[in-house]
């Protein structure tokens, strides 16, 4: 044993008289301000899209539905469940959160008996550490996935306004891979969707690069695959948890994508041929998206469908609504290739109560659709309105996509603020570019900025394209020069659209008046169906609610042999009309179960 | 901690610097580089404390990260020196010489990510994970998600509900419309 050994404990001595180096109370000292500690989640603000529950590299956290949360479009009422048995405060969590609902507080004191109670829902199961202020969160800037879209490749507005060639060119396979990977496929727009396409589904499809098994997954719910990859309303956007913190994903590109990448002539093999005839024979009014997606769906189920339709082409509204540089006749075309291709008949420039009656349909068919759509434009029946160069805008839609040679006028003026007048608006504009090389459309709408009906796409390219829009106007007269021509139309702004009731009862400032110069005025402003081929018998035995054929959750009328889909029962949208003509075949096909059953 | 920055820039090659905190800053480093500034460090600047030595895994950069954490005590602050490797048979030199503790930190980079440090003592020897043969399971690439499923019995009472299908049973249950 050496000198030093014996000494040591003495040394030791000295420490006595100095400053601890240990905390007095280390049971309250707070951690630092980043610290990762328990969790904290703002109920409100999340939306239950349970990524964070995919990130756990653990399996520590459950999707569980909670007291005080309702499940509702863009919520899915289901919020996370911390095991703490497993739970390694990694924070992967936060980091990867769509709302920045989930966060840390800085607390790391938790004493229970009971280990179950370890297992809790933050911001559900109060705690005292829910408003603590300091923890970690998710620094500003860092992101797992990319909050920022991938632009659509679109031709410039000095490219495209003198044409109608379509102006989107759709995703490279490399831009529609990088969209892909920022979709967390939690399946929340799922329920947006009118027709509950397997959206997730798909663009997984994309990211594995299977576009045959997305196309499948496409046609499983949605035979106007191609036309709504276009010009689908895209309400699913609207709830998409990447909107929360950045531009919801494209989901419409991605599904255009998906179209693009299968060739043609794969598609029908890829979706499936028809089952086996069942000598059922149902007939359907109007080829447009409601009554053609029947028809896929109920050929497909080996009945006999005949379509009839008034007008030379099918694909409805989708053709001789939107216009062509949105929504090329080519691709219509494809679509209706391949529904008529499972064995449907189409009757051409058949009108139904002129060339056909409806009691002869009734008595050659086992069921029948009225698929008819909102074809007949309103007027605002201002003064003047009747004048001969007031136009509905569905009708010169119509003309315009008809191939008919319309001789634009060098000023006009449109009614309305919805995406039937920006149509309006920027086809005029192109004519006008074509025949006069200037462009002079003013479009009034009674809305505000704020609350336009119009897809804010459609409103920043017709800004683009130099159509003039004019927000809070409320239209007074369809102004007439001394010669008897057109001179424009007089607008009041508007103060207030609906009444106390919720009412349409517009209030002007009739102080603030002015006159938009144009040779035509055009109204867009809503459209309703021409039900008179329905004939008087049938119109008097129907229910109607507010001139609307009444129908029941499954589409069908009071007279058990009709049912209706489309924007004559609820619309106008593509997308709803394919969800309500999937709805009427389902009904359809519910009640030749039933019959079997009977006999 | 700026001036000790404006003090090291130029010497060590210094391409990247962030003050986390008043006290805390980190620089990248160079490979050649790092023995040098850490001798700098320990003996002329005060950081005599290698606090920790640890791995990032930035697998779609192909590279680790490796940080060297150090302490000055009488001024009461830290320094994180981090260095880029390749992920490709990762190798680094060992600075068990300039701090013995180094040691146990390499070996357990080695257990963790795969990454050498030759000359290291024991550095091949299983440092916690006895009888490990997957892939070092903090890689990124080690399924740690898939290994927590295998390796740990689920607690009772666990369920969880897929978020879309969730939506269906309380908004459509039928597979209809809703408006």
């Amino acid at each position: 044993m050496s000198v030093r050994d014996l000494l040591s404990p003495f040394t030791a001595w000295k420490n006595l008289f100095r400053e601890p180096v240990s905390i007095k109370d280390p049971f309250n000292r707070p951690a630092s301000e980043r610290y990762r500690g328990f969790h904290k989640n703002d109920s409100e603000k999340c939306i239950g899209c349970g990524t964070c529950e995919a990130i756990c590299q653990n399996g520590a956290i459950d999707m569980l539905p909670a007291d005080g949360v309702a499940t509702q479009p863009g919520d899915s009422g289901l919020r996370p469940r911390i095991d703490y048995g497993r739970c390694c405060w990694c924070a992967l969590c936060v980091d990867v959160c769509m709302t920045g609902s989930l966060t840390m507080s800085n607390e790391y004191k938790w004493v229970e008996a009971d280990p179950d109670k370890f297992r809790f829902m933050p911001g559900v199961d109060k705690k005292h550490w829910d408003d603590y202020e300091d923890g970690y969160r998710r620094p500003d800037g860092h992101r797992l996935n990319a909050p920022e879209r991938i632009d659509m490749p679109e031709l410039a507005p000095a490219q495209r306004i003198d044409s109608f060639v379509e102006m989107v060119t759709g995703y490279t396979v490399e831009q529609a891979q990088l969209e892909a990977d920022r979709c967390v496929t939690c399946g929340i727009c799922v329920a947006t969707c009118p027709t509950h396409m397997a959206i997730p589904d798909y663009i997984r499809a994309i990211r594995d690069g299977d576009y045959e098994r997305g196309l499948k997954l496409l046609y499983d719910s949605n035979p106007f695959s191609q036309i709504c990859g276009k010009v689908c309303t895209r309400r699913c956007e609207t709830t998409c948890a990447a909107s929360h913190e950045g531009d919801p994903i494209a989901i419409r590109w991605l599904k255009r994508h998906i179209t693009e990448q299968v060739p043609h002539e794969r598609y029908r093999e890829i979706i499936g041929a028809p089952g086996p005839a069942t000598g059922r024979k149902i007939a359907i009014v109007g080829a447009g998206p409601a009554g053609m997606t029947a028809a896929f769906d109920l050929a497909r189920a080996g009945h006999q469908v005949t379509v009839y339709e008034s007008e030379s082409h099918a694909g409805g509204m989708t053709r001789y609504g939107i216009p062509e540089y949105r929504l090329p006749s080519d691709t219509i075309q494809r679509e209706i290739d391949l529904i008529v291709s499972m064995g449907v008949e189409m009757h051409y420039n058949t009108r139904v109560g002129t060339d056909i009656s409806m009691q002869q349909l009734q008595q050659d068919n086992d069921a029948v659709i009225l698929a008819i759509g909102l074809w007949m434009g309103r007027s605002t029946r201002i003064p003047g309105s009747d004048h001969a160069n007031v136009f509905k805008a569905v009708d010169l839609l119509r003309r315009i996509r008809d191939g008919e040679a319309i001789e634009a006028p060098k000023s006009l003026v449109v009614i309305g603020g919805g995406n039937v007048a920006m149509d309006i608006a920027r086809s005029m504009a192109r004519l006008q570019k074509q025949q006069h090389g200037e462009i002079a459309v003013t479009l009034t709408a009674l809305e505000d900025k704020a609350h336009f009906l119009a897809d804010p796409v459609e409103i920043k390219e017709s800004i683009e394209e130099q159509i003039h829009i004019l927000d809070s106007r409320g239209p007074q007269e369809c102004v007439i020069g001394d010669q008897g021509g057109l001179v424009g139309l007089r607008t009041w702004k508007v103060l207030s659209i609906f009444d106390e009731q919720h009412r349409f009862a517009p209030s002007y400032d009739e102080n603030d008046e002015q006159l938009h110069k144009g040779e035509w005025v055009i109204e867009a402003i809503g459209q309703m169906s021409d039900v008179s081929l329905l004939g008087e018998e049938l119109t008097e035995q129907l229910e109607w609610n507010r001139g609307r054929l009444q129908v029941d959750d499954d589409g069908r009328t009071s007279e058990s042999w009709l049912w209706a889909a489309g924007d004559c029962v609820k619309g106008p949208d593509v997308v709803t009309a394919v969800a309500t003509g999937h709805k009427v075949a389902a009904s359809i096909e519910a009640v030749f179960a039933q019959q079997e059953a009977q006999t | 901690m700026e001036t000790l920055y404006a003090r090291l820039k130029e010497p060590f090659g210094l391409t990247d610097w962030v003050l986390q905190k008043p006290d805390l800053c980190f620089v990248t480093v160079a490979r050649e580089q790092l023995r040098p500034l850490l001798l700098h460090l320990r003996d002329l600047e005060g950081f005599t404390h290698l606090v920790l030595l640890t791995a990032v895994d930035w697998i779609e950069e192909d590279r680790f990260q490796l940080t060297y954490l150090l302490h000055d005590r009488a001024k009461a602050r830290d320094i994180g020196v981090r260095l880029m490797l390749p992920r490709e048979d990762a190798s680094m030199d060992s600075i068990h010489e300039l701090w013995p503790t180094a040691a146990t930190y390499q070996r357990e980079l080695r257990e963790m990510f795969g990454i050498d440090f030759p000359g290291s003592p024991r550095v091949n020897e299983d440092f916690i994970l006895e009888g490990w043969a997957d892939l070092p399971p903090y890689r990124r690439d080690f399924d740690t998600l898939q290994y927590a499923h295998e390796a740990y019995a689920e607690r009772a009472g666990r369920e969880t509900r897929d978020p879309a299908r969730h939506m269906k049973e309380q908004l459509y249950p039928d597979g209809g419309q809703d408006d």
